[in-house]
């Protein structure tokens, strides 16, 4: 991408900085906003008109750390997320290798088949899911969630490591078989390291969206042993307070920073895991 | 026999013969045609069970009227009561009007941040700073924006600084403010999905074929209407879709936001669901929404899902 | 031993024939050229050799066996490939060596082989790097040595120069023929290149649109093309081919006159005369044209002479300099005279 062309279009430079500046701000300062609040004092969230030079003070960090089990939050979220995506890194990448190298009957519809779930909104099942891990006692568990949150990635996984697979030549599969390799080898030797970008990919936005999920969270979470961090924000409230707002943006901003510098490092195949395959970046 | 080479000649000379034997030549013919079979299994058995079971359970249930004390038969009765319930019917539309409304508007403010963000290097550097809001969690942008519009009345606070109203404003009282908030904090945290896609479409394009235009006389805006634009039509499909989909099933922001205020004109299907099963406690009825629901994504998922991956996709 | 007879090979995909009625014996240690232009099923068929396609008809064997049902794990063939398709994550060495491990090669015997091939190529200075860090002459050496390891049955080569420059490819080509007289193994290698054919070959197969044309050695070839497809493929520049009419054993199109041919082929007939054996004459020509295209290359000079609406390429000396548009004749070495029936393209004798 040559920046020389771009420099024609100079007359519109000025307005291309100003819309582009302008959301940027909008992006940015909500943020900033809310990183103050999570260091405020209780008493100068809710004000009858709001504070814009608030005092600066860790009331929140203690909250977190003394009132409420925050590292059993993280932990619970951290050990779900990790398990639901070595549980879906497992089923997917030979079911991946599958769609992407073999032709057989049915193949494209079991292709569609395992997209449609991405489709599935969590409400339609969230019903007989909750009384599945009822029944199993399996309700407040991080068990539970991991299964949940693997299910609900599965397809994207699938998915994206599908779209990296069908970029491999050919040609490095003749030549494995030829030198004798049986197919599992040459999945496990050649196709994984040759997806590896791919992989890393689909387990880190798998990873996001974990740690993103409500719905499911909410319904088998109800104590310290499953309560992960996107939920426990709903947590953060304190009878005649209300919510508690310095709490909940110190929380929001422990999850954020790793999630920020994870995104950073895969930043160019972000498109592409995104929409599964479907854009390359 | 092979005479002596510079090469040993130890290591697999001939093939084994017993190759040859019909049973091993069928066994191995079976075996690879099953392969692929075996591969993709584990991953499909695992996602039946969360749509298989849960659908087949969900009908069972939803024939039933499902109370604490126990299960009584009720036949079709609840479809019977969904078919007429108004709040179903409200929650569709709000979800379609909610979700239209902010899919429509995360749409065109990414495809106009991202016709002036492509190409210019100085822009790339800050890209981050476009994708930051993406990366919070959904529920803590909720609260974010039920601090700035609700509780902390910070948008109110400015408002009445620049003049542009007298009184504070109750979001929450009206109709379609209150689903503005909604869609402002989809709006917000959702555009940069969009944006990212968009921007590497466009930047995948042949720059010639923009080059040949700007010869032929074309201006920038009408090089990105009349080509660049409709280059990326796959591409706004699959994104448009994925979206879409995402949004339909708006439930965090609702419950931490306006729990459906004010008289349900925010509850969203997803939301209607979740208050009728757990709040209400009436599975049997919420097991009867969510099998017409699933319906509805099934036929939905055949019909556009299928074409704008189709046509999005390469493979 | 490792002869390898095709009967009644066909592949079809579809309605669409790949390869059709493919009856061939290649003998033990032979290097045998499978040429054509693209798409003629050349690459289908050693692929079917190789067990990487099935066909969809008749028997591929080897050394008597039925390998049809054979998958391509199990025999006992080597194959580079036009990509030369090198595992990109491992080394050159552990690429070279990948093969062994995969046959159950003894461990104890992994290094001493592999630095014997990489020595037959030339890469023992480069063992260690990685295929990216590999310039394309070195990749194809690498994807050779890893063929020539195992000591296989049979070579399958495909394309394999096609991706180097020209100076290259000649050295390479001197070299793979040199390691397959060493090896003395049976070599298949596919390529669209005649030159490459003609000097690597001891026998060359000739395909078009999935079916042989031609089977013979380079010299059989060259001189005895059966059809005026052979005919035009080998030779640069290739034959000419004269569109005419044999009566009472003069040829005759415009512009050309032959006399004293054999009078038994009356009739429609296609006359074919390669540029080397046209020579410009002064009187009893068999040609009458004007001068169309005058191309010194130093060493000769390409004469196009246009003759009615044909063009005819003679080889002429290498002081010829005469301007466009001039008159001028050709007489053909009576000698190296072709006749084709022009319905069947096939030679007549």
């Amino acid at each position: 991408m040559m920046a020389s062309q771009r420099r024609k279009r100079g007359e519109s430079r000025i307005l291309r900085y100003l819309i582009l500046g302008t959301w940027a701000l909008f992006c940015i300062v909500p943020v900033l906003w809310f990183l103050s609040i999570g260091f405020r004092p209780r008493t100068e969230i809710i004000t009858p008109s709001p504070i814009y030079w608030p005092t600066f003070s860790l009331d929140a960090w203690w909250l977190l750390w003394g009132d409420w089990p925050m590292g059993h939050y993280l932990r619970n979220s951290v050990l779900a997320i990790i398990g639901s995506v070595l549980i879906d890194l497992v089923l997917a990448i030979p079911a991946a290798y599958s769609l992407a190298r073999y032709t057989y009957r049915g193949r494209d519809d079991i292709g569609f088949y395992i997209l449609s779930t991405r489709m599935m909104a969590p409400a339609i099942v969230a019903i007989p899911i909750f009384f599945l891990f009822r029944n199993m006692g399996l309700l407040d568990t991080v068990w539970a969630l991991m299964l949940v949150y693997a299910a609900v990635n599965l397809s994207l996984v699938t998915w994206i490591i599908r779209s990296y697979m069908i970029d491999i030549p050919k040609e490095l599969e003749d030549a494995a078989r030829t030198d004798g390799a049986s197919d599992l080898r040459i999945l496990w030797e050649i196709i994984i390291p040759a997806v590896l970008p791919g992989i890393i990919t689909a387990a880190v936005i798998a990873m996001i969206f974990a740690i993103n999920e409500f719905l499911f969270t909410l319904l088998i979470a109800s104590t310290r042993n499953a309560y992960t961090m996107s939920v426990a924000l709903a947590n953060f409230t304190g009878g005649s307070d209300g919510v508690i707002y310095n709490a909940i943006a110190l929380a929001a901003f422990i999850a954020f920073v790793p999630v920020f510098i994870v995104v950073v490092l895969i930043q160019k195949h972000l498109s592409r895991g995104l929409t599964m395959g479907a854009v390359k970046g | 026999m092979r005479q002596s080479s510079p090469l040993s000649t130890t290591g697999a000379g001939h093939v084994a013969p017993d190759i040859f034997a019909a049973g091993g030549r069928r066994r191995r013919k079976w075996r690879r045609t099953l392969f692929p079979y075996l591969l993709v299994a584990p991953a499909v058995l695992y996602l039946l069970m969360i749509t298989l079971y849960p659908g087949v359970y969900a009908i069972y249930q939803s024939l039933f009227d499902v109370r604490f004390q126990g299960w009584t038969w009720a036949g079709t009765a609840n479809y019977e009561r969904l078919w007429n319930d108004r709040e179903f019917w409200a929650a569709l539309g709000n979800t379609l009007i909610i979700g239209g409304i902010a899919l429509a508007l995360q749409c065109a403010l990414a495809l106009l941040l991202a016709y002036h963000a492509y190409r210019d290097p100085f822009v790339r550097g800050w890209r981050i700073i476009f994708l930051v809001p993406m990366l919070f969690m959904p529920s803590a942008v909720a609260f974010i924006w039920k601090l700035a519009f609700n509780d902390g009345r910070v948008v109110s606070d400015l408002l009445m600084r620049a003049g542009l109203v007298s009184d504070n404003i109750g979001f929450l009282s009206s109709v379609w403010l209150s689903r503005m908030t909604l869609i402002v904090a989809d709006v917000w945290q959702w555009t940069p999905f969009l944006f990212i896609i968009f921007v590497a479409a466009l930047q995948s394009q042949d720059e010639e074929v923009e080059e040949a235009a700007r010869l032929d006389g074309a201006s920038w805006p009408a090089i990105f209407w009349n080509i660049s634009l409709p280059m990326m039509r796959p591409v706004i499909a699959v994104a448009v879709v994925l979206r879409g989909i995402d949004i339909s099933t708006m439930f965090a922001n609702v419950m931490i936001m306006t729990q459906g205020t004010p008289g349900g004109s925010t509850e969203t299907i997803s939301y209607f669901i979740y208050r009728i099963g757990f709040k209400t406690f009436n599975f049997g009825y919420a097991s009867a929404i969510s099998v017409v629901m699933l319906i509805a994504t099934i036929v939905i998922a055949q019909v556009v899902v299928k074409r704008a991956f189709r046509s999005g996709s390469t493979p | 031993m490792a002869r390898i007879e095709l009967s009644g090979i066909q592949k079809r995909w579809g309605s669409f024939w790949g390869v059709r009625d493919v009856d061939l014996d290649i003998a033990d240690q032979e290097f045998m050229v499978f040429l054509g232009p693209s798409g003629c099923g050349k690459t289908t068929t050693m692929r079917m050799i190789a067990g990487l396609e099935e066909p969809s008809e008749g028997e591929i064997r080897m050394d008597g066996h039925v390998m049809n049902d054979v998958d391509a794990r199990d025999r006992d063939v080597a194959m580079v490939f036009q990509g030369y398709a090198l595992y990109p994550n491992m080394s050159v060495y552990e690429n070279i060596r990948f093969p062994l491990r995969m046959r159950n090669v003894m461990k104890s015997d992994h290094d001493r082989r592999v630095r014997e091939a990489a020595k037959l190529v030339e890469l023992s200075d480069y063992l260690d790097r990685k295929p990216h860090a590999l310039s394309g002459g070195q990749r194809q050496r690498a994807a050779l040595a890893r063929a020539i390891v195992r000591k296989p049955q049979v070579f399958l080569m495909d394309e394999p120069l096609s991706n180097l420059d020209a100076k290259l490819r000649q050295t390479m080509r001197v070299q793979i023929k040199h390691i397959q007289r060493q090896l003395k193994i049976t070599t298949i290698y596919v390529t669209h290149d005649q030159i490459e054919a003609m000097t690597l070959a001891d026998r060359i197969v000739i395909m078009d649109k999935g079916m042989i044309q031609q089977i013979g050695t380079p010299d059989e070839i060259y001189n005895d093309p059966a059809n005026t497809f052979v005919a035009g493929f080998i030779g640069a520049p290739p034959m000419n081919l004269i569109d005419g009419h044999l009566e009472g054993g003069t040829f005759s199109a415009p512009g050309v006159t032959v006399p004293d041919l054999a009078p038994h082929h009356d009739g429609p007939v296609i006359l074919g005369i390669r540029p080397e054996d046209c020579h410009v004459a002064e009187t009893d020509a068999h040609l009458t044209g004007q001068v169309y295209g005058v191309e010194p290359t130093g060493d000769m000079t390409y004469l196009s002479v246009l003759a009615g609406e044909k063009l005819i390429e003679v080889k002429a000396e290498r002081s010829y300099r005469k301007p466009l548009d001039v008159p001028e004749q050709v007489i053909f070495d009576r000698e190296r005279l072709y006749l084709f029936n022009a319905q069947t393209r096939e030679r007549l004798r």
